[in-house]
């Protein structure tokens, strides 16, 4: 009875989530998600954690309390689960499968993952971040403003895909154009226009890869792409069409968002904190903290985007998740849980000084990455992306200042902006 | 102290690497991790727990001292607050 009367007071968070209230500033709702209903059963059936140590059990506890959704099972929540191209996508990803399919997709992928190839990167990283900000000198030195958002913190990601890719730049910009909509059409709440206009995008991002799938084939060059191909030529039963496909989307739609919406962040955090801002003229440790501080206050997929699914009955805090229950978690409420970070509202890049990436001093983990057999596969490769850029930035542009407040994306999912227009502060008046 | 990381459990996430470069590294060409010293120095001892423990997929084992390579393993500090989360996750894993 305790757990409905507390439910009562909030039918469904996910719906919650996406009030006008919430979009600008979903933290005081998930600190009374957090505190008042932290085993929450939204009206659509869905579970949803909202308490650091609850969050943390459970994905680690992914593969073995909780399993990926059988084929067919999507269905529950996605009426149009059958039909749906983008729902069809999702199910052949990583995200989606259990070992041992799940160990053999990540290997074949994380050999371009490995730590010392994502530091490899890092100089040709460093370049496009200085061109990009080349590109934005002129206007703002002129005293105009730029949207960052655009020509600064989306366009990072997709560059360096389209390196990792062996794709046209303004291949990558095309298909970039469509990854909001696929993500949004994924949402558990979407409506049946937004999974159209998520489907119409995925099908033009298949398509492309169609294409780009058979110039890498007989043309293979020193990518991604050109890799996955050789593997799937090598041994079709390594990775089937669908898997390379979808493998190829997943990244997209995991990689592009999600670190330019932590771009986003972090200089709205430099410009809102200037008493911080010392953390970007130190050495690497120092930036590493700012960098990680920014992923914890936060995190760009608020939730868990893949159903985690009851192998058994589970009690958590005195509420039963039945067996087959689809299990989400909301990230950025863990990463805001007191019980975990102290004063957790507040930015303090000190709490990840000198530690190892991802762990608080206090032997947290900082949750936006994940944890467990999904851990994010682009992890290290956003940091480093986040590293090489803030510093320079703030070099670059040391008064640099919000030219109108930001425009939020009206995203339930993902924490991002539509627009972040800044301006040089000397220009202003 | 010894460390071994299972090689079918590895999800090649790196995230040793980054811990203790030292210590982890990732195989080339599929990025699984591997442990490139025989014995863990003393002075490492602590930070290879924190890295056992912040494995995503708790696939580092730690063997404290049963070679005898080191006596003093044992009057090391108590597990990190992450070690002890992981055995007993908040007592509430509990199934009915």
């Amino acid at each position: 009875m305790d757990v409905q009367e507390t439910t009562a007071a909030c039918r469904d968070a996910f719906a919650e989530l996406a009030s006008p209230a919430c979009i600008n500033d979903p933290y005081p709702f998930m600190r009374w998600l957090r505190e008042h209903d932290p085993v929450h059963r939204a009206a659509s059936g869905l579970f949803l954690l909202s308490r650091h140590a609850d969050i943390y059990w459970a994905l680690k506890a992914t593969g073995d309390a909780f399993r990926a959704p059988a084929p067919g099972e999507l269905a529950r929540y996605f009426p149009r689960a059958a039909t749906s191209l983008s729902l069809n996508l999702l199910a052949s990803t990583l995200a989606m499968k259990d070992p041992p399919t799940h160990t053999r997709l990540r290997r074949l992928i994380s050999r371009d993952f490995t730590m010392r190839q994502i530091d490899n990167l890092r100089p040709s990283i460093a370049r496009i971040v200085a061109a990009r900000l080349d590109g934005m000198a002129p206007a703002l030195e002129r005293g105009d403003p730029v949207d960052l958002h655009r020509e600064f913190a989306l366009a990072l990601p997709m560059l360096v895909f389209a390196e990792l890719f062996g794709m046209p730049q303004d291949d990558m910009f095309g298909l970039a154009a469509g990854i909001g909509a696929i993500l949004e059409g994924l949402s558990p709440h979407a409506s049946d226009p937004q999974l159209a206009a998520a489907d119409a995008a995925s099908a033009r991002v298949q398509a492309y890869f169609g294409g780009l799938i058979q110039r890498k084939r007989t043309d293979p060059r020193h990518d991604i792409v050109s890799m996955l191909v050789g593997a799937h030529d090598d041994d079709a039963d390594t990775l089937s069409d669908a898997e390379l496909i979808s493998m190829l989307w997943g990244m997209l739609l995991g990689g592009f968002a999600t670190t330019a919406a932590t771009i986003d962040h972090a200089v709205v955090a430099m410009l809102a904190y200037p008493e911080q801002r010392h953390w970007l003229q130190g050495d690497a440790v120092d930036v590493e903290a700012f960098v990680e501080e920014v992923l914890r206050c936060d995190a760009p997929a608020m939730f868990s985007s893949i159903p985690r699914i009851a192998q058994r009955d589970i009690e958590l805090g005195g509420v039963v998740i039945p067996k087959n229950a689809d299990v989400r978690v909301l990230i950025a409420a863990g990463n805001r849980d007191p019980d975990a970070f102290a004063d957790p509202d507040r930015f303090d890049p000190a709490r990840f000084y000198g530690t190892s990436p991802g762990m608080s001093t206090d032997g947290k983990i900082m949750l936006s990455f994940g944890h467990g057999i999904h851990f994010c596969l682009g992890a290290q490769l956003a940091r480093v992306q986040l590293a090489e850029s803030l510093p320079r930035i703030q070099a670059r542009f040391p008064t640099l200042a919000l030219a109108e407040q930001p425009t939020r994306e009206p995203s339930v999912f993902l924490r991002t902006f539509r627009a972040l227009p800044v301006r040089l502060h000397a220009q202003e008046g | 102290m010894r460390v071994v990381v299972d090689q079918d459990l590895c999800g090649t996430t790196g995230q040793c690497v980054l811990t203790l470069p030292g210590t982890f590294r990732q195989s080339e060409p599929d990025g699984v991790a591997e442990v490139c010293v025989a014995t863990v120095p003393q002075a490492l001892h602590a930070a290879v727990r924190l890295a056992a423990s912040q494995c995503p997929v708790a696939a580092i084992r730690v063997i404290e001292s049963d070679a005898g390579d080191d006596e003093r393993a044992s009057a090391d500090p108590a597990p990190s607050p992450a070690e002890a989360e992981q055995r007993n996750p908040g007592g509430h894993d509990g199934t009915v």
